[in-house]
C-alpha cells in the first residue's frame, strides 16, 4: 500500500499553512484515514502546538536524521485520533540539520504504512522548502486573497511544475471575507484561480474559532459550529476523491435576503 | 527552653553579680527576644535582694519578664520568692530527689519523655530529624536527660518508645498536677502552636544557636489523571537525601543571567542556575541540578548523563516535559497555553525522583 505525500507550501508566511495541514489531517484521519504528518519547519515549529501535542515530543525529525532513534518511535500518536501521527520539527536546530534526500526517504517509508502523509513547509523558497517538495507527489498552495501572497503563491506554482514528482498541485484559497469582496475591496476566488491559473480545491473563509482552536491545541474541524471547519472538512473529501461543492460562504447581496439570512442564522444559533 | 516562648539563660558559670549582668544584657541584645519569659539558671551563686532587682529591671528593659529563677542556693530561693518569681530547681537535682523518693517517679519522667515527643508530633516533623536534633542539643536540653533516666535512649526506635510512654500515659496524667515545678516549663500547652524548635544558650559568652526549621512539603503527582491528588507527606525536606551524597560539584555550576528563549539549548556537565525564565521551545540539560529564578516552561533535563539523583527546581514549574536522569514526565494536556501563565504568585517547587517517578514537592515558606 503506497499512500499519497500531500505538501503544503504557500511562499509567504501567515497564510494559514500550519493550520490547513492540521485542520486536513486531522479531518482525513476523522473519515478514518491512517494520516501522518510531518512538521518540516524546523526551527520554528508549530504543528505540534496547533494539534496540542508539544508536552508529548521527545523525538524529532532531526533525531531520526542523524540516527539517535527510530522513525517509529518519533510519531507521537494524537491524543483523540489514533489514525494521526506527528512527526515534529526541532525547535533548536535549523532548516540545514535534514536534506533533501534525507526528507525523501522519510517520506518513503512513511507512504508504506499511511494513506496520506501530509508535509506542512515552511515559509520561503531555500532549502527549508526543497526538503519539503522532495518527497512529495502532490501539493496544496495556500493563498489569501492578497497581491503579495497571490504573487508568491504564482512562484511556487512555477517551482512545483519544474520539479519532478510532484503530479498534482491545487490551490487553497484561505482567509476569504465574503464582506470585502461584495464591497469591492478583496479580490475575488475567481480571481485568485484567474491569476494563477491553477484547479481549486477548497475556499476557507475567515473563522474567529481558527484563533481559539490554535490557542485550545484543538483543530477547527473537531468543531461542529465552526464555518472554517466545515470547510476544511470539505477539503479533506476532496483529496479522497469524493465530489462535494464549495461551501456556501456568500454574504446575501440585498436587503431581503440580509434579513432572511439573518433570522436564520438566529434560529440554529 | 524549646519554645518561642521561653528563653533559657545559662548563667550557672558566672560567680559575680556584674558577670550575670553582662552576660546577660549581652544575650539579651544579641537575639531578639522581646516578650518573651526568662529562665534564668544560676546554679550556687548567690544574690540578694537589690541584685535581682536590678536583674529584673535589666530583663524589663529589654521587653522580657523573668519568669523563673533556676538555683540550688536557698537564700536566693527566698530573695525570688520574696519577688514573686516562681522558683525551681536545677533538674539534675530535681531526678536525684525524685530517685531517691519512690519507685513512681519512673513513671513521671517516663511522661516527660512522652510529652517531649508529643511536642515533636505536633510540630509536624520527621522523627528521624528529632532524634538528630536531640542528639545535637543533648548537652544544652534537659530533654535527654529526662530520656536517658525514663530508659530511653534518643537512638531508640521511635515506635519502641511510644509503646513505652504511651502505656504508661494514662497513669502519669493525674501526676502532672502533683508536679508542678516540671510543669511550668514542660506544660504541654506552651508546645501546641509552636513552629520550630530552637534552644538557645548562653554560656561563656558563646551563642549556640541550633534552629531545626524542617518544611513540610506537599507531594504532587505530575500526571494528567492526579493533577488534582495533592496529599501532605511529613517529609524533612534536608533528611529525606539517600545515604550516598549527591554527586554534584558545586564549582562546576553554570551561572546565566539571562532569559532563554524558543530554540536555545543550554548544556552544561555541572549544575546550571539560570536568572530569568525559560520560554517553551527552549531546553536545559544539566549533570547535575537545575535552578530557574522564574517561569520554567521548557525542557528541563536534570542529570541528563544518568544522575537521578538530580533535581530541577524553579519558582514557577511549568515545564512542558520534565527529564531526570532516564526519567520523564511531561506536562498534563489541561495545561496547554504555555505562553500564557496566568500566576502573578509564584509557587517554588522542586522536581525529584521517587520510586522511578517524577514528583514535585511544594517548598513552603514554613
Amino acid at each position: 500500500m503506497a499512500g499519497s505525500v500531500i505538501v503544503i507550501t504557500s511562499g509567504k508566511g501567515g497564510v494559514g499553512k500550519t493550520t490547513t495541514s492540521a485542520n486536513i489531517g486531522t479531518a482525513l484521519a476523522l473519515m478514518g484515514k491512517k494520516v501522518a504528518m510531518i512538521d518540516t519547519d524546523i526551527g520554528l515549529r508549530n504543528l505540534d502546538l496547533l494539534l496540542g501535542l508539544e508536552n508529548r515530543i521527545v523525538y524529532t525529525i532531526v533525531d531520526v536524521v542523524e540516527n539517535r532513534c527510530k522513525l517509529k518511535q518519533a510519531l507521537v500518536k494524537d491524543k483523540k485520533n489514533p489514525n494521526l501521527c506527528l512527526l515534529a520539527a526541532a525547535q533548536t536546530r535549523d532548516k540545514s540539520a535534514v536534506d533533501a534526500d534525507q526528507l525523501k526517504e522519510i517520506c518513503g517509508q512513511l507512504k508504506e504504512d499511511f494513506d496520506y502523509v501530509i508535509v506542512d513547509c515552511p515559509a520561503g523558497i531555500e532549502q527549508g522548502f526543497q526538503n519539503a517538495v522532495a518527497g512529495a507527489n502532490e501539493a496544496i498552495v495556500v493563498t489569501t486573497p492578497e497581491m503579495s501572497a497571490i504573487r508568491d503563491a504564482d512562484r511556487i506554482i512555477g517551482l512545483l511544475e519544474a520539479k519532478e514528482g510532484v503530479e498534482r498541485h491545487r490551490l487553497l484559497v484561505n482567509r476569504v471575507r465574503p464582506k470585502l469582496i461584495k464591497l469591492n475591496n478583496m479580490l475575488s476566488v475567481d480571481d485568485v484561480v484567474e491569476t494563477l491559473s491553477c484547479e481549486l480545491i477548497g475556499v476557507i473563509p475567515e473563522d474567529e474559532h481558527i484563533t481559539t482552536s490554535t490557542n485550545k491545541g484543538d483543530p477547527a474541524v473537531n468543531d461542529n459550529k465552526s464555518l472554517a471547519g466545515m470547510a476544511y472538512m470539505n477539503v479533506a473529501k476532496r483529496i479522497t476523491g469524493e465530489e462535494v461543492p464549495l461551501l456556501d460562504i456568500d454574504v446575501p447581496s440585498n436587503i431581503f435576503e440580509k434579513i432572511k439570512k439573518f433570522f436564520k442564522k438566529k434560529e440554529q444559533g | 527552653m524549646y519554645n518561642n516562648e521561653f528563653f533559657v539563660v545559662d548563667m550557672a558559670s558566672c560567680t559575680s553579680t556584674g558577670e550575670i549582668i553582662n552576660n546577660l544584657s549581652l544575650a539579651l541584645e544579641t537575639l531578639n527576644h522581646s516578650g518573651k519569659k526568662i529562665v534564668l539558671k544560676l546554679n550556687e551563686s548567690y544574690l540578694n535582694q537589690s541584685q535581682m532587682l536590678s536583674i529584673q529591671s535589666l530583663i524589663t528593659s529589654y521587653g522580657c519578664s523573668l519568669d523563673t529563677v533556676e538555683t540550688t542556693n536557698e537564700d536566693t530561693q527566698k530573695v525570688a520568692e520574696n519577688m514573686n518569681i516562681f522558683v525551681q530547681k536545677p533538674i539534675e537535682k530535681r531526678i536525684e530527689e525524685k530517685y531517691e523518693s519512690n519507685d513512681n517517679d519512673f513513671e513521671k519522667f517516663s511522661m516527660d519523655a512522652n510529652r517531649n515527643i508529643t511536642v515533636k508530633e505536633v510540630n509536624g516533623l520527621h522523627f528521624e530529624a528529632d532524634l538528630d536534633a536531640i542528639q545535637k542539643q543533648q548537652d544544652n536540653i534537659d530533654i535527654s536527660s529526662d530520656l536517658k533516666n525514663a530508659g530511653i535512649s534518643p537512638n531508640d526506635d521511635f515506635e519502641e518508645i511510644e509503646q513505652k510512654v504511651s502505656a504508661q500515659y494514662a497513669q502519669s496524667q493525674d501526676l502532672i498536677n502533683q508536679n508542678d515545678d516540671i510543669d511550668r516549663i514542660e506544660n504541654p500547652e506552651m508546645f501546641e502552636n509552636q513552629q520550630s524548635t530552637s534552644a538557645i544558650t548562653a554560656e561563656n559568652k558563646e551563642f549556640d544557636n541550633t534552629e531545626k526549621n524542617t518544611i513540610g512539603v506537599y507531594k504532587k503527582a505530575y500526571k494528567e489523571e492526579n493533577i488534582e491528588e495533592e496529599h501532605f507527606e511529613d517529609v524533612d525536606f534536608y533528611e529525606t537525601a539517600t545515604d550516598e551524597p549527591v554527586v554534584s560539584d558545586t564549582k562546576n555550576t553554570t551561572y546565566i543571567n539571562q532569559t532563554l528563549r524558543s530554540g536555545q539549548v543550554l548544556e552544561a556537565e555541572g549544575n546550571v542556575v539560570i536568572i530569568g525564565d525559560c520560554h517553551p521551545g527552549s531546553e536545559v540539560r544539566a549533570g547535575g541540578d537545575i535552578t530557574v529564578w522564574g517561569v520554567l516552561s521548557g525542557i528541563a533535563h536534570a542529570g541528563y548523563k544518568g544522575n537521578i539523583d538530580a533535581k530541577v527546581r524553579a519558582l514557577k514549574l511549568n515545564a512542558i516535559q520534565l527529564r531526570i536522569g532516564n526519567c520523564y514526565s511531561r506536562r498534563p494536556d489541561g495545561t496547554n497555553i504555555p505562553y500564557i501563565i496566568r500566576s502573578s504568585v509564584f509557587t517554588p517547587e522542586e522536581a525529584r525522583v521517587v520510586d522511578d517517578e517524577i514528583i514535585l514537592f511544594k517548598i513552603n515558606q514554613n
